[in-house]
């Protein structure tokens, strides 16, 4: 960005670069890249065409039939999606906005404020398995806190981990790790200047208008970074929901629940308990274009709503 | 802002100490509720760390007498630790879940290291594009390549080895190659004209010049890695054998009585003991992880 006075001096050639150096240099990335994520993909494609049950040495070629069975027979599959839609659906706004408000409640000054935050916080930093393995203690119908607690007040046990209550039990579990949001956005709201909130104040403003107005449209941008990485966690979320229904020493797809039998917890039963190699290979195909779909909307809608710094008069 | 203008503006002058009485009631009521808010919070986030160390303590039977019976504080069963330990190899399993975290760790830090140098000081024609791959690839699904690249794996007898973690880690990853990137960017070009003139090669630049600078990111990057691995469930679960797995599968299945229930009261024990280690490292370096989660939420 400085502007260089004398002209741009030819004293700097570009054989000092050498375009083989940065090949070395960048070997190990490029040289995985496509072994380990170039391959795989290309690998699921070729799997997905065929009839492969991950044993037999003799499988054949089928064409599109996994994919056209996928969207014409087999309403399990898109069933599923359609959870895994709701999931996130739910689950997304949920916790960018529960991550906001628990920002907004810990950016200021009170006794103990960083103790508080690493308590909000810490959840996001337990591994899943445990997050899992607390959870169904918690949910536990007969020695769980929540019933316990429930019970005090008169409301008789409750199923958590089964339908009908199962949904609700997952968006529970993963909005107790949304602490990790509340940092970032905290980290944003620390850097909106004191003056625009004082003037908008000034201006007459009460405190939801401030937040409507000042707050939101100066951290969208950190709002938007947790709406595509929530929208591509929640999508495949898979752990949680095995291990939340697991019941004996295995964790296994079809134990779990409809409401919670999301897409990827279809494709692990497909791979691991149906043996139908090339058809999960066909979904998780299915699946991989509907991230890219995601992905390229949410970059579309949000020239209209996230405001970046440099620009601040855009659309 | 329409609404914020024709709004009417608070009269901060007139009848200035009934209004300040006002306020500061306000103010209370306000501080009332948000001290609420937090301790409400404070509940909810913390109870099932609080429900967890209750069922580790407790005697199956006193399990077996539902919420209450954890709440009977006179029999409390230290032992059970001991037995979560004993009963199963945790040991074993706390070892290989160390190996693995630390083997990762290791190696995705020097690789993203290596080449988030490349991508930010060496000039080669392509290399803009693949770095918009590289920040690509961070969309990709985990999972999404895992479950093919186990398909391959088990073709070529990798499966049930820890030679694919070997393979990751040499491979980098391309949050990291983000983070070192953006660090490097930001290093003054005298400080490498100083290292060229003297002789330097771009390899001797790189480990003399650049790495001691990035100490903070380095170790940034050893812990997230480590505290993901550690967490890993999917991979191991998928690659590894029961005899060779991590502590993350180890906790979901093999805390089971002869009749092969699982035992719950061993298995909060024993998750505790697991989760331990990566809560230690999180306190401890806390300001670490924080700094991490900004920088790639500023990215946007």
């Amino acid at each position: 960005m400085t502007v260089l006075s004398t002209p741009p001096a030819k004293a700097r050639p570009w054989r000092r670069y050498p375009a083989s150096t940065f090949y070395l240099f960048a070997a190990p990335w490029i040289l995985g890249f496509l072994a380990l994520t170039v391959l795989p993909l290309a690998w699921a494609l070729m799997i997905s065409l065929t009839n492969f049950d991950g044993m037999a040495p003799t499988y054949r070629f089928v064409g599109f039939r996994n994919y056209v069975e996928l969207f014409t027979d087999y309403p399990q599959a898109l069933r599923s999606l359609w959870q895994t839609l709701l999931y996130t659906a739910v689950v997304v706004p949920l916790s960018v906005a529960g991550g906001l408000g628990l920002a907004i409640l810990v950016n200021r000054r009170i006794r103990a404020v960083g103790l508080i935050r690493a308590v909000f916080f810490l959840p996001s930093v337990v591994p899943v398995v445990a997050t899992a393995i607390m959870w169904r203690l918690v949910l536990n119908p007969d020695a769980g806190m929540l019933n316990g607690i429930l019970g005090l007040v008169g409301i008789p046990s409750v199923s958590w981990l089964i339908d009908p209550y199962a949904f609700y039990s997952l968006v529970m579990v993963s909005l107790w790790g949304l602490g990790g949001g509340m940092v970032i956005t905290l980290a944003a709201l620390q850097d909106v200047p004191a003056e625009l909130n004082e003037a908008a104040t000034l201006d007459g403003a009460n405190g939801w208008q401030v937040i409507r107005n000042v707050t939101i449209p100066m951290i969208s941008p950190v709002l938007y970074f947790q709406i595509v990485t929530g929208v591509i966690a929640a999508l495949q979320v898979l752990v949680q929901p095995l291990l939340l229904a697991q019941t004996s020493s295995i964790a296994m797809a079809s134990a779990v629940p409809p409401s919670t039998h999301v897409y990827m917890v279809q494709v692990y039963q497909e791979f691991f308990t149906n043996n139908r190699f090339g058809f999960g290979s066909a979904m998780l195909w299915v699946f991989f274009l509907v991230i890219m779909l995601f992905t390229v909307v949410l970059q579309r809608s949000s020239r209209r709503w996230v405001h970046y710094q440099a620009s601040s008069n855009e659309d | 802002m329409t609404t914020m203008l024709t709004r009417q503006p608070a009269a901060p002058t007139e009848n200035g100490a009934g209004g300040s009485a006002r306020s500061r009631e306000k103010r209370q009521r306000q501080s009332a509720f948000v001290y609420i808010a937090i301790v409400v919070c404070l509940a909810l986030f913390g109870a099932p760390f609080l429900w967890i160390l209750l069922t580790a303590l407790a005697t199956p039977q006193q399990l077996g007498e539902g919420a209450g019976g954890l709440l009977r504080f006179d029999n409390l069963q230290w032992n059970n630790f001991v037995e979560a330990v004993t009963r199963v190899e945790l040991g074993a399993y706390f070892g290989n879940s160390l190996f693995l975290a630390t083997l990762t760790a290791v190696l995705t830090t020097a690789s993203s290291a290596i080449v988030g140098f490349a991508f930010a000081r060496i000039r080669a024609r392509g290399s803009k594009a693949l770095f918009t791959i590289v920040l690509a690839t961070m969309m990709i699904p985990q999972i999404a390549t895992l479950i093919p690249t186990y398909m391959m794996f088990s073709q070529v007898g990798l499966v049930g080895t820890y030679w694919p973690w070997v393979l990751w880690g040499l491979s980098g990853s391309a949050y990291m190659i983000f983070l070192f990137r953006q660090f490097f960017a930001a290093i003054p070009l005298e400080l490498e004209d100083a290292a060229i003139i003297d002789g330097c090669g771009w390899f001797r630049t790189f480990v003399q010049i650049f790495l001691p600078l990035s100490r903070p990111i380095i170790l940034t990057s050893l812990l997230l890695q480590f505290t993901w691995a550690w967490g890993d469930y999917l991979t191991p679960a998928l690659l590894l054998n029961q005899d060779n797995t991590t502590l993350a599968v180890a906790v979901t299945n093999a805390y089971l009585d002869p009749q092969g229930n699982g035992i719950t009261t061993l298995q909060a024990a024993g998750s505790i003991l697991y989760i331990l280690p990566a809560l230690v490292i999180f306190l401890f370096f806390q300001r670490y992880f924080i700094s991490s989660a900004l920088s790639s939420g500023v990215k946007g």
